[in-house]
């Protein structure tokens, strides 16, 4: 078979269960901000890569100032100055502290919740009590239709061991809305498509008002029947059925902003056919809805599970065969880590492929992206040998003029990652004195 | 020579137990001090101290008769590594004490036991996993709802993913129980609002799909798996009538016979057409041919398959011909017009509504309380009804006709937390109490069948005689033999033996060129057909290590070299050869044991201590120099590999338990293919295992793990105590596990009588309740 240019470009639409024709055209919206007069607000996303980084082609060799960039990081060079390289972050609860061996559970569980998590395999439980991305949606999500959103991309193992003795609840999220409760990440484009933009349609507020009356008198049922339950069940049966009446609380609001709102957003696109195999294109209908919640503030806080810890996923989109993890563990053979190398490359150019597309977009007298904390990097730091200190991390965005990008800042060896979390809270109006093992603040993220 | 071998170290043990056991006769009574500490101090201490914690194990602590009851579940651990000759590590001479030891530490544990209560433990609150949701939905309304493209994924752990400490319903899975509860009670009630253009989806092959996206919108591509046949996933937006038109390209020259054209959904024949020849020396249908079929088609993401199911003609063209648009005729598009409403009502519809909704509020009541009477999967109450009468006359209020208003209230029972839930109450107090008969079915129903009980069940629970064990045990033999216990082969042996993970498998195509969809979805179905023939036949259980049968069809018999299966259909074949004979020689198992690009000894040896034997190695220690497995066949044989990591003490503890078995299984490929050559190496099938028995090859392998029958009857035991309990087990069950292991035992290790054993223990009969 001859294959022409045209021919496969029009494959990378076919591929696959079908993705729709026709990509958001981001200009045509009408972006729900463009009214407000106030200072748009600031919006803060986290990045997950698992498996850690191939470090010696990520690492800089200088301070200060962005220059030329290493092999990963390459890709990014053209936003350099959108962009802040942390470095010497730790994060300590990501070891074992006589835990034993499960740093792949543990670093994910740790990352945002600055626990150290239950080693189980049943009993799940994080000290958080919460993440700190829903610390921050339990204070402001209120403010928007969506307190926060949590998105993958790799369907969670579903049998077998996940990490030495630690339950798969700890790898497959990111995200913990209490002790005991995580928040799995959509994985499918076209559930989220449904989460942001409703499945009800083209509806007038008349009708919209309408439906919310009626989906408000099943809720109450919800409501009344769960009450009345729980004053026959033990405590823990309680606490799941409690869960339940939060997020049933949680969406009532949302209805309530949503039927109210007089200018419904118009996503732009049409809804997808669901989840693209390429990762390229999954990752583009993903991260383009992102664009679109953030720009018409339809959430300010979420986490992007890339892919999960201890992943087996081969990119045959770059021509590689193996499992990540498997490669990560190179025992020093050139091959392998040339392939982990080019992994974590791949995942760089497509971040930044998004953040070209970020960086056209306006808001308020700038632009979008000068309102958005993007913090991209890996819980840990070499894969093969599981370190937790110098963990690779950027940071993209200006976070409403908060963060002087453009530079990298090396820290105190072995300053917490829970520093960062405490300024970035800052930066989202949650105010805490401590977080995790927080020490304090990360010092100079605004000042050059 | 192998087998003598195997003979003689099997006696030698044998006998070396009867010399022990003499010996403990006339001795005085064993005391700690005199059958324990000798051998910890003389054995154990020199590296589980204060100053060397091998394995994070300590003695210190063990060293008086106290600390039995104290460090009970150290002990145990203990106690195990002993019995299956763990510990002590090769290297370490074995003291003579050793079988006082095991003895007194058995005997005291039974003393020490039998002043305990016995505690059945408790089971969390938990909602309906994806399957038992969808399952419930499939029984309770007739309707199909594809959870798995609805709903976050259930989080798993101890390798199930129904145990009710883990699961809880996020924000997400929250807004997703709304969604549904619209979606299928409109479906279920035929009252969806199609829409008013239809949609077109057309899918086309590869050389192909110029012409079809010139006249309509593609929606993806058709993928060949054979020359007569093609295959689409297609997610249909609606129920509802739709037109299928197919696409045949080419010509036939010659002669050509008439053929059958097929389509089928996920492996069922929707719709065949006979199609006869055309006139000699022509073609039977024109170049570039379309036909129209009209066809119902649920919602939901669906495997279409376009055919001819008799293609004699195709075997006079050459292989590399079939393509050929000259000298083949074959099919090459697919496109999906629709929907449009069906004329007659959904079967579903008929079902709910049992009277005439017209005649009244009475009518409505009737509906909807025998609807909660199912969901709830218990009697409902006169002001639960009323509850939901009331938002009947909400919706009325609103305008809505009697069917909007009564689907309202569907809506309602289906994300009430009665259904959605799995509750059993407490009684004020926290005692231990045995469940109540309604409960009792609820949990039979979802461990046989992953869905609510079906009216016999209810009614005979609601008459409160499943605490009759003579009914119970009927129960259990009626929904054993219901078609719906299919759910144990697809959720407690997907999950057990990790066939689930299949879907996520990715071998690497270059080295493995036989993986297809089609392979994959083929060693899936001899699982599941294995592990049912098991449980319908009551089989013996030490089948599932050695069977002289499995179940093949033509395809997956030539992958495995077996002869003389033909056609697309599964059959029970006997084996004849050593090669292939239970689930460790099953390419699924094989495949979810390996790497995408290479086999791993460890990997496979784990997957047989952990899921056969029982005995999971602990996790590798920190700073473990890495394994070159990836130079194997290329600079060093694996054994040399796996041989040089091992003179690393600190790795030959696990890898000496691991490797030899994972080795018997390397004569199978990644993908299960037989190889007696890995690379440039012959295959080196042999092991020796920890307590000197040699091996080679995965015949004799099987027979050292039948050997242990008991050890791997224990282990599915436990396993299926998790998976029917939806909760891990504590050290509290390792009584009840042992009990039903020699209960099982002396009836000969017939599975269904696991199923007996399991649903009649203290566990599955009562529950610890808690303080409010």
């Amino acid at each position: 078979m001859i294959v022409t240019k045209k021919k496969l470009d029009r494959r990378t639409f076919l591929r696959g269960v079908g993705v729709t024709i026709g990509l958001p055209v981001l200009d045509a919206m009408t972006p729900a901000l463009v009214r407000a007069a106030t200072k748009p607000p600031v919006r803060l996303m986290f990045f997950y890569l698992p498996n850690g980084i191939d470090m010696p082609n990520w690492n800089l060799d200088y301070q200060g100032k962005l220059g030329e960039l290493p092999r990963i990081l390459k890709p990014m060079e053209a936003h350099r100055e959108d962009t802040l390289v942390l470095s010497n972050l730790t994060h300590n609860y990501g070891r074992a502290l006589l835990d034993g061996a499960g740093d792949h559970g543990r670093c994910c569980a740790s990352y945002l919740t600055g626990a150290h998590v239950k080693k189980t395999s049943t009993d799940i439980y994080v000290s958080g009590p919460q993440s700190m991305d829903q610390l921050i949606a339990g204070e402001i999500g209120q403010k928007t239709r969506l307190p926060s959103l949590e998105i993958g991309m790799e369907d969670p193992r579903q049998t077998g061991s996940c990490d030495s003795g630690y339950s798969c609840a700890y790898t497959n999220n990111l995200a913990w809305k209490s002790e005991t409760q995580p928040m799995p990440p959509v994985l499918d484009p076209r559930l989220m498509f449904e989460r942001l933009f409703g499945t009800s349609g083209d509806l007038s507020l008349a009708e919209r008002l309408q439906q919310q009356r009626l989906r408000s008198s099943v809720l109450d049922f919800v409501r009344e029947s769960t009450q009345k339950l729980t004053k026959e069940l033990g405590t823990s049966d309680r606490r799941k059925l409690d869960e339940y009446l939060s997020a049933i609380r949680g969406i009532e609001q949302q209805m309530d902003r949503a039927a109210k709102d007089e200018n419904p957003v118009d996503p732009g696109m049409g809804k997808p056919a669901g989840a693209p195999s390429d990762f390229g294109d999954h990752f583009k209908l993903l991260t383009d809805m992102v664009t679109i919640a953030f720009r018409s503030d339809l959430t300010r806080v979420g986490t992007f599970m890339i892919t999960r810890e201890g992943t087996s996923r081969a990119y045959r989109e770059i021509g590689i065969a193996d499992g990540h993890h498997p490669l990560t563990h190179h025992g020093g053979k050139v091959e392998q880590l040339a392939k982990v190398t080019q992994i974590n490359e791949y995942h760089v150019k497509n971040f930044a492929a998004w953040v070209e597309r970020l960086k056209q977009i306006p808001e308020g007298d700038g632009r979008l992206l000068d309102n958005l904390m993007l913090v991209y990097g890996a819980s840990l730091n070499d894969g093969n040998r599981h370190i937790h200190d110098d963990l690779p991390t950027i940071l993209v965005g200006q976070g409403g003029g908060t963060i002087k990008t453009g530079r990298r800042m090396v820290f105190r060896r072995e300053t917490p990652f829970c520093n960062l979390h405490l300024s970035l809270m800052d930066r989202m109006g949650v105010q805490r004195e401590s977080f995790g093992d927080s020490s304090g603040r990360l010092p100079g993220l605004d000042t050059v | 020579m192998m087998k003598q071998r195997l003979i003689s170290v099997l006696v030698s043990g044998a006998a070396g137990l009867l010399v022990t056991t003499a010996l403990m006769r006339s001795q005085t009574p064993a005391t700690f001090e005199t059958a324990v500490l000798p051998v910890i101090q003389k054995t154990c201490l020199p590296c589980h101290s204060d100053q060397l914690s091998s394995a994070g194990v300590n003695f210190q602590g063990f060293r008086t008769a106290a600390s039995i009851q104290s460090n009970r579940e150290q002990w145990d651990t203990v106690l195990r590594k002993l019995k299956t000759g763990e510990m002590p590590p090769a290297g370490v001479p074995k003291p003579s004490g050793l079988p006082g030891m095991v003895t007194f530490l058995e005997s005291e544990f039974a003393r020490l036991d039998a002043n305990v209560k016995p505690d059945p433990g408790r089971i969390t609150a938990r909602h309906l996993t994806r399957v038992e949701y969808r399952n419930t939905i499939r029984d309770l309304l007739g309707v199909d709802f594809q959870t798995t493209l609805e709903f976050p994924v259930d989080d798993s752990g101890d390798g199930f993913d129904n145990l009710g400490d883990i699961l809880s319903v996020s924000p997400l899975l929250a807004e997703r129980y709304l969604a549904a509860a619209e979606r299928i009670t409109e479906r279920a009630l035929g009252l969806t609002k199609l829409p008013a253009i239809p949609l077109d989806a057309s899918y086309a092959d590869d050389d192909h799909y110029e012409e079809v996206v010139s006249f309509t919108g593609s929606a993806g591509a058709v993928h060949h798996v054979g020359p007569s046949f093609v295959e689409v996933t297609h997610r249909v937006e609606y129920d509802g009538n739709y037109v299928v038109v197919v696409g045949l390209t080419g010509q036939r020259p010659g002669e050509p016979k008439p053929v059958n054209m097929g389509l089928w959904m996920d492996g069922k024949l929707l719709y065949s057409l006979e199609i006869p020849a055309g006139k000699p020396q022509t073609v039977y249908f024109g170049p570039f041919e379309k036909r129209e079929i009209k066809v119902f088609l649920p919602e939901g993401l669906h495997t279409f398959r376009l055919g001819f199911a008799n293609d004699v003609d195709l075997q006079n063209v050459p292989v590399e011909s079939r393509y050929n648009i000259r000298l083949n005729k074959f099919p090459q598009f697919i496109q999906f017009l629709g929907p449009e409403k069906p004329a007659e009502e959904v079967a579903s519809r008929k079902k709910i509504l049992i009277c005439d909704l017209k005649t009244g509020p009475a009518c409505t009541e009737r509906i909807l309380s025998t609807l909660a009477h199912r969901a709830f999967r218990r009697p409902v109450t006169k002001t639960e009804v009323a509850s939901l009468m009331k938002i009947v006359n909400v919706a009325k209020k609103e305008g809505l006709n009697d069917e909007r208003a009564l689907q309202l209230a569907m809506q309602a029972i289906l994300v009430s937390p009665d259904f959605l839930f799995r509750l059993e109450r407490d009684p004020v107090g926290g005692q231990v109490h045995t469940i109540s008969s309604v409960e009792m079915a609820s949990r039979l129903s979802y461990f046989l069948w992953s869905s609510m009980p079906d009216d016999e069940l209810l009614a005979v629970a609601e008459a409160g005689k499943l605490s009759n064990q003579k009914t119970l045990d009927e129960q259990v033999r009626r929904l054993m033999a219901d078609p719906r216990s299919a759910a144990l082969a697809d959720n407690f042996a997907g999950q057990w033996l990790e066939i689930r993970n299949l879907d996520s498998m990715k071998p690497d195509p270059d080295k493995f060129p036989d993986w297809s969809a089609e392979l994959r979805d083929d060693m899936r179905t001899e699982t599941r057909m294995f592990f049912d023939y098991i449980l319908r036949q009551n089989r013996p259980v030490v089948e599932f290590i050695d069977a002289r049968y499995t179940f093949l069809n033509e395809p997956l018999a030539r992958y495995y070299g077996v002869e003389g299966v033909k056609g697309p259909d599964f059959r029970k074949v006997e084996l004849t050869d050593g090669r292939r004979g239970g689930v460790l020689s099953q390419a699924s198992v094989l495949a979810v044991s390996s790497y995408p690009s290479r086999t791993s000894v460890v990997l496979r040896g784990k997957y047989i201590l952990e899921n056969i034997l029982g005995s999971p190695p602990p996790p590798p220690p920190p700073n473990v120099p890495p394994l070159d497995e990836d130079a194997v066949g290329t600079s060093l044989s694996l054994r040399q590999q796996m041989e040089k990591h091992r003179e690393n003490p600190a790795c030959a503890v696990c890898h000496s338990k691991m490797d030899p078995l994972g080795f018997a299984l390397e004569n199978y490929d990644v993908i299960g293919k037989w190889r007696t050559m890995d690379g440039k190496f012959p295959v080196d099938s042999t092991g020796t295992l920890a307590d000197g028995t040699k091996f080679e090859g995965p015949a004799e392998m099987r027979r050292v793990l039948t050997s242990k029958l008991p050890q791997f009857a224990e282990c599915v035991a436990g396993k299926m105590m998790i998976y029917s309990l939806g909760r891990g087990l504590k050290q509290s069950d390792n009584r009840t596990l042992a009990q039903m292991t020699r209960n099982w035992e002396a009836k000969g290790f017939a599975f269904q009588d696991l199923i007996f054993e399991i649903v009649h223990s203290l566990p599955f009969q009562s529950r610890r309740g808690e303080t409010q």
